[in-house]
């Protein structure tokens, strides 16, 4: 579903992602963890298509190239990016935007626009999954949103765009723990058979909730060990610290255990 | 009621009498605060004359901008009374309309505040001495009207003289309510572009405890300037809530001098400036606060594309004892281009005691990140910068009623095909 190989990115320069290679099958849920500044989230952007940086590689999501695509273009082949920093758009409403965002999806692809009633009863069930309020419709876009309510209406804007991959950027972030047992039970509810995951994190709190097939360990801008669900384990008790310096560096950005 | 006549022969006498002097008005320069922006080589090109009766036909798509809106409607082409496509059947009780130069012969001392014997600078001396015909509004006392009035300034630049002078006077009685919206328009009979200029001054007299809505929608065609003038005297409790909309014209001119004479009156002013290609938008705005206890808000947003320029000239005068002042003036503005400009400037003179005023100005961009947020969700790029300029646009829309202005505006907000 998902190759990405020798992927780089920098800004004005300063090289962040330095050669990541990561290939996602389909179903999958894969785990990102790293420290501070190692490139998790310029990876999730990087994939996204925010302008700044300077890109080479290529990443290739069912056929399509994504690096030579435009934002909404990669969204329609099918990508979501879940923001660490959900941005607030005063003005927009909620319920509009995601209908826009449906609808503007649906007609690069060359589907039926949805209509105003049909797309009621799909942002209800959205909303059901993350326990959001009517009323959460009719606010600004993230505008006055608290960090939970933010972070509740991005999986429920993922769960109305049903995409392909879903790139979750910290979504962790800013939680109490029952706004991460909400958040996260509409995750698993969106897994399944043809859609992926890619779950970036600095804690192995969140993948006690969303329980990932791989975990991958990036460290200054490449991935340095990739594993099961025991190398978070591993990471919870010994922290980073094995990762830096390059002691590991022998494995190199080796994919084992991912599988395409 | 006649469709207007030849100018003199109606015109009140001190229209007459400042004719007699219009050679003695020079020209606003760059030197003049109020008229720095205006672009004068343009202006030098309109020629301002008496109207011509009967008006022209109306060119076909002119017809067609004019908002859908219910209730009863003014027509004004180059500065007459067009009683051909004006409807003012069935005025409910307590409203009177009638044409300026009618309400000039049969009561010509109702129009002395209309009328004044010097005017501040050329264009208001052209205004009086040539526009002897247009609209006059009455509303009685206790009086609230359910329905909008009207107006449609319509300019089709003429041979002789390429512009128009329109006069319009809104008298609300004691107590009395209503809306008058006035669209401003126009078009031309040749096909090619030629200058021209629509020159509409309207004066606004407000009783005890009056409240009147007064939207103007400025939607001129490029090749074409309007210089729109609005003057309000407010009475004790009275209240007016000025809307304007300045969207067209290669030069637009929206001035508002409101006086507030009585105790306990309030203004609201707002606006929304739209510019695209070289347009310049300029607002003048003078607050007077002349008695006690009242509130007055000034509140625009400009949005700014191309080398589109955009003025906002604030003023707020408390004069002295005027104490219990509340004053507020905000400019918003969204350039949408490295290339646009706006020009903001709060005046304040403040000579009484116990006053509160503030005033602010910002100047910001399209949100790069709200507008790689929306993409990120699919929405292109063209419509996610529309999503956020209608978003900004639209507080000034906040508390518009009609929906029908509220459509035109929002539609007139898309369109990028002019």
């Amino acid at each position: 579903m998902l190759h990405v190989e020798n992927l780089t990115a920098s800004i004005g320069g300063t090289p962040i992602l330095k050669g990541l290679d990561l290939s996602v099958g389909s179903g999958e849920v894969h785990a990102i963890m790293g420290p501070n500044g190692s490139g998790k989230s310029t990876f999730a952007h990087a994939l996204a298509g925010r302008e700044g940086y300077e890109i080479g590689g290529t990443a290739v999501l069912d056929g399509h190239d994504l690096l030579a695509m435009e934002p909404e273009a990669r969204a329609a082949a099918g990508l979501f990016l879940g923001f660490q920093y959900p941005v607030e758009i005063p003005g927009v409403n909620n319920m509009y935007f995601l209908r826009t965002a449906l609808n503007s999806v649906r007609k690069a692809r060359g589907e039926d626009e949805v209509s105003a009633r049909d797309f009621l009863a799909i942002a209800n069930e959205a909303m059901a999954l993350v326990e959001m309020k009517q009323d959460f419709l009719h606010r600004a876009v993230n505008a006055g949103f608290s960090g939970g309510e933010k972070k509740r209406n991005e999986i429920l804007q993922m769960a109305v765009m049903q995409p392909r991959l879903a790139v979750l950027d910290e979504t962790d972030s800013g939680l109490d723990i029952d706004a991460l047992r909400v958040i996260a039970s509409g995750v698993n509810s969106l897994r399944g058979p043809d859609r992926s995951m890619i779950v970036i994190t600095h804690y192995q709190r969140l993948l006690d909730y969303i329980e990932p097939d791989f975990v991958h360990v990036l460290v200054n801008g490449k991935i340095v060990k990739s594993g099961d669900r025991t190398l978070a384990l591993h990471l919870e008790v010994n922290g980073y610290a094995d990762f830096v310096d390059g002691k590991n560096e022998v494995d190199g950005h080796s994919l084992s255990g991912a599988t395409t | 009621m006649t469709a207007g006549s030849v100018a003199t022969s109606t015109a009140h006498p001190a229209s007459v009498a400042v004719l007699d002097q219009i050679a003695g008005y020079e020209r606003p320069t760059k030197r003049d605060e109020a008229w720095r922006y205006a672009p004068h080589s343009q202006l030098a090109q309109l020629s301002f004359g008496p109207p011509h009766t009967p008006a022209p036909p109306l060119p076909g798509d002119v017809e067609q901008q004019i908002p859908a809106i219910e209730g009863p409607t003014i027509v004004i082409v180059n500065g007459v009374f067009d009683s051909v496509h004006s409807k003012l059947g069935d005025l409910p009780t307590g409203l009177v309309i009638s044409s300026l130069a009618a309400a000039a012969t049969i009561e010509p001392e109702r129009l002395d505040r209309h009328f004044p014997p010097m005017a501040h600078d050329a264009f208001m001396a052209a205004n009086l001495a040539f526009g002897t015909d247009g609209a006059v509004i009455r509303v009685g006392e206790g009086v609230c009207l359910q329905t909008p009035v009207h107006i449609v300034d319509i300019l089709v630049p003429g041979e002789d003289h390429n512009g128009s002078c329109t006069g319009v006077v809104i008298d609300l009685g004691p107590s009395s309510s209503a809306t008058v919206i006035e669209t401003r328009i126009g078009g031309s009979s040749a096909d090619q572009e030629v200058a021209g200029g629509s020159n509409v001054r309207t004066t606004i007299t407000l009783a005890a405890s009056a409240s009147l809505e007064h939207i103007v929608l400025q939607d001129l065609p490029r090749s074409l300037v309007h210089l729109g003038a609005v003057e309000v005297t407010q009475a004790e409790g009275s209240e007016f809530l000025g809307r304007s909309f300045n969207i067209g014209a290669s030069f637009g001119r929206m001035a508002y001098q409101v006086e507030l004479v009585g105790d306990g009156a309030r203004t609201e002013l707002s606006g929304l400036f739209f510019g695209r290609g070289e347009q310049v938008l300029d607002q003048q705005i003078t607050v007077v606060h002349g008695a006690k206890d009242c509130v007055s808000t000034q509140s625009f947003r400009g949005v700014l594309d191309d080398q589109s320029v955009g003025v906002f000239n604030g003023g707020i005068d408390v004069r002295p004892g005027a104490d219990g002042t509340d004053a507020t003036q905000s400019n918003a503005n969204l350039l949408l281009s490295n290339r646009a400009e706006i020009n903001t400037q709060p005046r304040l003179e403040i000579l009484a005691d116990d006053v509160a005023c503030k005033h602010g100005a910002t100047v910001g961009q399209l949100d790069e990140t709200a507008l790689y947020y929306m993409r990120s969700r699919g929405i292109p790029a063209e419509e996610a910068r529309r999503l956020l300029i209608n978003a900004f646009a639209d507080q000034t829309l906040e508390g518009v009623g009609i929906e029908t202005i509220r459509d035109w505006v929002i539609q007139r907000l898309g369109h990028t095909d002019d």
